[in-house]
């Protein structure tokens, strides 16, 4: 027994990565850190992201937000897992009327196994794979908020099993999930009959794949460093009201509300990434398809419901740091310089149709033809990073929407709106 | 300009020949019509389990051979609200902007659930018409629903900015349409009798309903029921018609509330629960406001209603009949309904009961039985003489003129 341990001893020694870590107990790493040894740790995370915000003309939304307020526990657990969890704080109204800071939704809750590069698995609660920017934690952005498809199209978080991993130049990444991710949610309480089941969205399946593909194309220079990615999710979508829907950019009133819905939903996306030096140009294309069987007035198949999403988006480091590197100011504001500066436009559009175009459109949920609508967005912003835990965020909003009657502000089909965010992120 | 038609009537989502139909034949009080619904089946469902709340679903309406696609539906009502036989409102531009049918953009299908004789409010309607009131036009049809007969209903034309055209007519080139409409609002448990209930427009806003400009100013839409409200209350006799008269056509008002007790209205302006069932309707470029006839379904309660019920209830109906010109007005429009009445109701009634007696009998989703409606049949054809007697006598003792014969 006892040359049996000292045999397991070699060879998780063997196994130890070669560079130990330095210190244990309570230590910071760039954030608060509890080491007990090697590839044992517990890191406290937390996040604050608030802003001030103007409308033009006015929505009836304050002018501060807490965007988001976040506390988190994320560690190693020896060399071959990874775990996190996280957790949403904010006001929570209390029965009596009155709102009160309490724990909210459960963010990321996962475990990782990550012995081997070419095969990792992940359980738990994380997000799905599809959408660049959807799957760019929120602080990470470049911008305050997601381009529209990130949030109407993409389905974010899900409880789900992956499993992903990098082959040579291309990464993968292919998992199961429960649902179809917190924004392809259900939204109807669904009809049954008496003796009928609820049914819920999903199962759901989701598959990504990137790479570097273009280093196979000739004569195309620096480009060849671009990322370049595409996704597909396929799930199950009960009968009703549940469809994907369009959201004004403040998310306060729908442009397109949702249609009635059967059958499956399929996303397909492409997704470019490129970083040259202190810039980058980032480019998505995402597309919803949702089945609409037995939906008609007259219970006949409907065509198929269609959400489609695009931006570009361009950003510039002016203080010239490199926007591939996990970014710190060269010079931070507290040591004297001006900390690092970054210019950024993003471009995007999200319309919602039916794949007819056959006969008159109308806006009814159970329309063959339903008339199209879309939310078209330009935003320009500066983010300043004081320091590598501190970032403030300028950006202004343009709004234009294709269908008057459907303008989320009545009488106007586009409004400028701006905000100043202050992140907060160890 | 055929081609152009063409694209017209496609653009509407209308199927069928529209050839010389009119919104006229569509409530052609002499016939019976049919109506078609059809709706997804799971929305239907989910229509008559949720009939309490205003969700609209989509469907197809069909009529005399047109198909008008993508309509909105929903369950309507207060006290009729039913989940066997829901009482529904039908709008043709829920789902599209500026589509109608024969000019209209909504109707009704009153589910006739608290009227065993199924013909109160049709028959009520049509009166008031002969007298000058506004009211909406009306007439009865089989509803089927998704191919199956759902009962006997009555078709009732919406109050709102078309029949205001209708009604009202034009002014020059202007047609009389894009004034204030108010449906009132009865707040249960709240009766409210024309009391000043402050300055804040909340009150007022909370039982006058807006129809039509929703989005002007609280105080453009609401301002002038308050000012009004409030004049009437604290304006004394002497200065009421100067006061008032320019606010609210008094002579229409003695005219429609002396019609509503003719026909022994017990829940109408001056019901039993404070005001109930009308529409207001502030004239448009006017200060001057105009009651609307809505929901008469309760009328012909009793041939000896008092003639004055309950109007020195209500603080308006017993200002303005304060004053001796317009309790006179009062008193001669019930003795001019009862002059109207006598060679026409009670034919009135007979025609409309044969008329529907089949679809009645044939209506297995009706909260009555069919002997209850026969016995109330009996009693509404009743109704007539008793009251044309009962209102001479009582109008000529009020006003000391000779009784007429039959008088006790």
């Amino acid at each position: 027994m006892k040359r049996l341990l000292n045999v397991a001893l070699v060879i998780a020694c063997a196994a130890a990565p070669a560079a130990a870590q330095d210190k244990t107990g309570l230590v910071w790493n760039d954030r608060p850190s509890i080491v007990f040894g090697e590839d044992v740790s517990v890191d406290l995370k937390g996040r604050v992201l608030m802003e001030w915000r103007t409308f033009d003309p006015a929505i009836g939304e304050d002018t501060f937000h807490l965007r988001t307020a976040r506390v988190g526990l994320a560690g190693e657990l020896t060399r071959h897992f990874e775990w996190e969890i996280e957790r949403e704080i904010g006001e929570v109204e209390q029965e009596d009327g009155t709102d009160q800071i309490a724990f909210g939704e459960w963010k990321d809750v996962a475990i990782k196994w990550k012995t081997f590069d070419k095969v990792r698995v992940i359980g738990g609660r994380f997000k799905m794979p599809f959408g660049l920017e959807q799957t760019t934690g929120v602080t990470e952005l470049d911008f305050a908020y997601r381009a529209l498809g990130s949030t109407a199209i993409a389905p974010g978080r899900d409880r789900g099993v992956m499993v992903f991993g990098d082959l040579g130049r291309v990464g993968y990444e292919a998992g199961l999930f429960d649902d179809d991710g917190d924004n392809g949610e259900s939204n109807e309480p669904q009809f049954v009959s008496e003796g009928q089941d609820l049914e819920g969205v999903g199962p759901s399946i989701a598959v990504r794949v990137t790479g570097d593909l273009l280093r196979v194309v000739p004569g195309i220079g620096r480009l060849r460093s671009a990322n370049l990615g595409i996704a597909y999710t396929n799930s199950k979508i009960p009968e009703g009201l549940n469809s994907l829907r369009g959201e004004s950019f403040w998310g306060t009133e729908d442009f397109f509300e949702r249609v009635y819905v059967k059958g499956r939903r399929q996303r397909l996306g492409a997704q470019f990434e490129w970083t040259p030096g202190p810039a980058s140009l980032k480019a998505e294309w995402l597309q919803s398809r949702e089945q609409r069987k037995e939906q008609s007035n007259r219970d006949a198949d409907l065509s198929d419901y269609l959400g489609t999403a695009w931006y570009v988006a361009g950003t510039w480091f002016v203080t010239g740091e490199d926007k591939d590197d996990n970014v710190n100011p060269r010079r931070p504001l507290l040591k004297g310089g001006p900390g690092a500066i970054e210019l950024a436009i993003r471009y995007e559009r999200l319309g919602f149709e039916s794949a007819s175009k056959a006969g008159t459109a109308f806006t009814n949920p159970r329309s063959e033809f339903l008339t199209p609508n879309s939310d078209t967005v330009f935003t320009a912003g500066v983010n300043w990073m004081t320091s590598r835990w501190t970032r403030v965020i300028l950006n202004a909003i343009h709004e234009d929407f294709e269908d008057p009657a459907r303008s989320t502000i009545a009488g106007t089909t586009s409004f400028w709106s701006g905000l100043v965010r202050l992140n907060v992120v160890f | 300009m055929a081609r152009t038609l063409l694209v017209v009537i496609a653009a509407l989502g209308l199927s069928g020949s529209a050839a010389a139909q009119t919104s006229d034949d569509f409530f052609n009080p002499e016939v019976v019509q049919r109506i078609e619904l059809w709706l997804n089946s799971s929305d239907w469902a989910k229509l008559k389990a949720a009939f309490q709340e205003n969700t609209y679903y989509p469907a197809d309406v069909t009529w005399n051979g047109i198909t008008v696609r993508n309509v909105g539906i929903r369950s309507r009502g207060l006290g009729s609200r039913s989940s066997t036989k829901p009482g529904l409102r039908v709008d043709f531009d829920r789902y599209s902007n500026g589509q109608q049918f024969l000019g209209l953009k909504s109707f009704v299908l009153d589910n006739l659930t608290q009227d065993p004789t199924g013909v109160k409010e049709t028959v009520a309607m049509r009166f008031f018409s002969r007298l000058g009131i506004p009211a909406p036009r009306e007439t009865h049809t089989r509803l089927f629903i998704n191919g199956e007969y759902a009962g006997l209903y009555g078709l009732v034309e919406s109050v709102d900015k078309t029949m205001m055209g209708r009604v009202f007519g034009a002014i020059g080139d202007n047609v009389q349409n894009d004034g204030y409409l108010f449906e009132y609002n009865y707040v249960l448990g709240s009766p409210w009798r024309f009391g000043y209930e402050g300055a804040a427009l909340a009150p007022y806003k909370a039982r006058f309903d807006i129809k039509t400009n929703e989005t002007h100013a609280e105080s453009t839409i609401w301002g002038p029921i308050e000012e009004l409200v409030r004049l009437v209350n604290n304006t004394p006799s002497s200065s009421f018609e100067a006061a008032i008269g320019p606010r609210l056509d008094l002579g229409a008002f003695v005219r429609y509330i002396a019609a509503q007790n003719f026909i022994a209205q017990n829940d109408g302006f001056n019901g039993y629960d404070g005001m109930n069932n009308f529409y207001l309707y502030r004239l448009e470029g006017s200060a001057s406001h105009v009651f609307i006839a809505w929901d008469e379904d309760n009328a012909f309660l009793q041939p000896d209603y008092s003639i004055t019920t309950r109007n020195d209830d209500n603080v308006l109906s017993r200002k303005t009949l304060e004053l001796p010109a317009y309790q006179a007005q009062y008193f001669g429009f019930l003795s001019e309904a009862a002059g109207s009445a006598s060679d026409w109701l009670l034919q009135e009634m007979q025609r409309q009961l044969d008329m529907i007696n089949e679809a009645m009998l044939s209506d297995l989703l009706k909260p009555y039985s069919n002997a209850d409606h026969t016995a109330a049949r009996q009693s509404l054809l009743a109704f007539p003489q008793a009251r044309i007697t009962f209102v001479r006598c009582e109008v000529a003792k009020q006003t000391g003129a000779p009784p007429p014969s039959g008088c006790q």
